[in-house]
């Protein structure tokens, strides 16, 4: 993709373990706090620490939808209801019409955690309970078909489902949307809720660290799973703060869950989107990591980013705070890396004590101010999938 | 903008039709080729070793992708549709799920995810293009066509889309019961870089209106089966036939497919120059 069609982000709003809206994100990344603590939503056999969205029992869909009623489509009314985001998409509806205005989410899970609870309350290999409906909860379209019954919506509305770089995509297709003229306004973002068959699915390949993860760490040793919702708004034809100013995407081609030690496909995909940006290495002033703090993994992005940006250009990892939110990672760390834009904060890596010596970038621990104008931010997935986008102000 | 690409390939795998050329004689009045049970497609990309790792749902979504790949270059992106995506992996994990061990084997995880498919099929191809992985319930053929005509138009790429889905096992299957396995993928490129091996010209733009309905016998075979993919058998049938006559003049077909909000993506095929 490239800047030909003017658009910009416009609003966007996102709920983590830290809280509900930009403010609780933006002085979360100026001090280095952390949401991760110990699982308590579930019982698991096994520890691990999580980053749990609090106040989901106040964030119940309005009467009219409670069909949809699930942990999903609750944290994406966290991100609603969050900042006047509701509000500027009514905004939006008013200036465009709501069929030129269209939906497209990333999510991993969906409403699965919902489906967990009907299959555990089954009796022996009896029918789930009639009132479940697959189509509003576990069904990888539920909280997309959610977000158009819930802002009136008439667009074109799908689901990006590529594991961890869900919603990353999910930005890159509303972009293309606007691009091609089939809409003026575009929702685009990423949900995914804590469920046993990430926390569990992630054990079985024995990639849950025992602490808070430690992303870069020389003592790392797997992620910690979080749960997250982030929605953004993308307009054409108007003067924003933000927008998306190139992407890039490739597959590994190589394995379901390990990259290739030297990232290549990691670097062609930060390499296109610079090019698709028009942007040369030194225009960037932070790179977002993926950083999903397994072993394997961050030392293969660092080879790719340091490849291809060089080491001086300071990198860190978010989910040492919010832990990996999966299919809403891209867009929660891309709203992120727009308040780090906004309030010219280059986040440190939370949970880093001691840089492991394999990697060759410049990771700093804690935050420090800093103007920035263009950021990368990546985001993987399982399958060997890659995305890299350039975020810019 | 006008979305058009031009197609060059097409396959379909379903125990109603297991290729293309059984769906044509299928669309002439011919009869359905065999039940779900005797149908266990087997795409050449695996070894018999991988493939018996995999579910039947990726079998099915890599026999639909293998024919078209030689059409496609080294570079094209790749279009992986699919309402339920792994609903068969899905089921193992979440009967794992209900005890309190909650093991669930590496394998499995790895492979419930929605882009589990294209995820083998980049892996098994050693393809190093963009992939997605796309979903919208019954419109799920008209939201993977929009991204994959989005994408050769804007990025000037060609772009394999494949559309499946199989059916889910109990008790998932009271809750969105499809009869019967299918799956189809077309070839598209450019339409700047139009070849003799070109089948035909498709067009899309976003219109009033809803989804069409089945209107054929073999059209509505197909949609009883419950499977979303059905609604693609119209668009094979007008690039099998690419073009018609109405009053003694040729028109292009249109077909209506959903997009998931009230328009509808309206679709034109005429024949390849």
């Amino acid at each position: 993709m490239g800047a030909q069609e003017p658009m910009a982000i416009t609003a966007f709003s996102l709920a983590t373990c830290l809280g509900a809206g930009n403010a609780v994100h933006a002085e979360a990344l100026r001090t280095g706090r952390s949401g991760l603590e110990p699982c308590e939503v579930y019982e698991t056999p096994f520890l691990c620490y999580v980053g749990a969205v609090p106040g989901l029992e106040d964030c119940a869909p309005p009467p009219a939808l409670t069909a949809w009623d699930n942990r999903a489509t609750r944290l994406a009314e966290a991100a609603l209801t969050a900042d006047g985001y509701l509000g500027r998409v009514e905004t939006a509806v008013a200036r465009w019409g709501a069929a030129r205005i269209g939906v497209v989410l990333g999510t991993s899970t969906s409403g699965v955690e919902k489906l967990e609870g009907a299959y555990r309350a089954r009796e022996g290999d009896g029918p789930l309970p009639s009132e479940y409906s697959m189509r509003h909860h576990n069904d990888h379209h539920a909280v997309a078909s959610y977000l158009m019954a819930r802002l009136g919506l008439a667009g074109p509305c799908w689901t990006i489902s590529t594991a961890c770089s869900s919603s990353a995509k999910a930005l890159v297709d509303a972009h293309q949307l606007i691009e091609a003229g089939l809409c003026d306004a575009v929702i685009a973002g990423g949900v995914d809720s804590l469920c046993l068959t990430s926390l569990a699915g992630f054990e079985g390949l024995q990639l849950v660290s025992r602490r808070p993860c430690r992303p870069c760490d020389l003592d790392r040793d797997g992620l910690s799973i979080g749960e997250g919702a982030a929605l953004l708004l993308i307009e054409r034809a108007v003067d924003g703060p933000y927008r998306l100013s190139g992407a890039g995407e490739c597959s590994d081609g190589f394995h379901m869950s390990t990259p290739p030690e030297d990232g290549a496909g990691a670097a062609v995909a930060i390499r296109e989107a610079l090019a698709a940006a028009a942007l040369l290495p030194p225009d960037i002033g932070y790179v977002k990591l993926h950083g999903t703090a397994t072993p394997a993994n961050d030392v293969s992005e660092c080879r790719a980013v340091a490849g291809v940006l060089g080491m001086t250009t300071p990198v860190s990892s978010l989910k040492g705070a919010i832990g990996h939110t999966l299919g809403a990672a891209g867009a929660v760390e891309a709203a992120m890396c727009l308040l780090a834009l906004e309030h010219g904060i280059v986040p440190g890596c939370v949970g880093l004590s001691q840089l492991d010596p394999v990697i060759a970038c410049n990771v700093p621990a804690v935050a420090r101010p800093a103007a920035l104008n263009h950021v990368v931010a990546n985001a993987f997935g399982f399958g060997g999938n890659n995305c890299a986008l350039v975020l810019s102000r | 903008m006008t979305l058009r690409a031009v197609i060059n390939s097409v396959s379909f795998a379903s125990p109603l039709a297991a290729d293309v050329d059984a769906l044509k004689a299928l669309l002439s009045g011919g009869d359905p080729a065999s039940a779900e049970a005797d149908w266990h497609p087997m795409p050449a990309c695996l070894t018999a070793r991988e493939a018996r790792r995999l579910s039947p749902h990726i079998r099915l979504a890599l026999s639909a992708a293998e024919p078209i790949a030689p059409a496609l270059p080294e570079d094209a992106g790749w279009v992986f549709a699919s309402s339920s995506g792994e609903g068969e992996t899905l089921h193992v994990i979440l009967e794992a799920i209900r005890r309190p061990e909650l093991l669930i084997q590496p394998i499995r995880f790895q492979n419930s995810v929605h882009n589990a498919a294209s995820g083998q099929w980049t892996i098994a191809t050693r393809r190093r293009g963009p992939v997605t992985s796309i979903a919208a319930y019954d419109d799920t053929v008209g939201v993977g066509l929009l991204k994959a005509l989005m994408q050769v138009t804007l990025e000037q790429r060609a772009v394999g889309l494949i559309v499946f889905d199989g059916a889910l096992p109990p008790p998932l299957h009271e809750k969105r019961p499809v009869a019967c396995s299918m799956a189809m993928a077309v070839a598209l490129a450019p339409a700047e870089v139009a070849t003799l091996q070109d089948l035909a010209v498709i067009e899309g733009r976003l219109g009033d209106g809803s989804p069409q309905l089945p209107e054929t016998a073999c059209e509505r075979r197909f949609a009883e089966t419950g499977n979303p993919v059905a609604a693609a058998v119209p668009l094979l049938s007008a690039i099998f036939g690419a073009g018609g006559t109405s009053g003694g003049v040729e028109v292009a077909p249109t077909i209506r497919l959903g997009v998931g909000g009230a328009r509808a993506l309206h679709v034109t095929v005429e024949p390849a120059a």
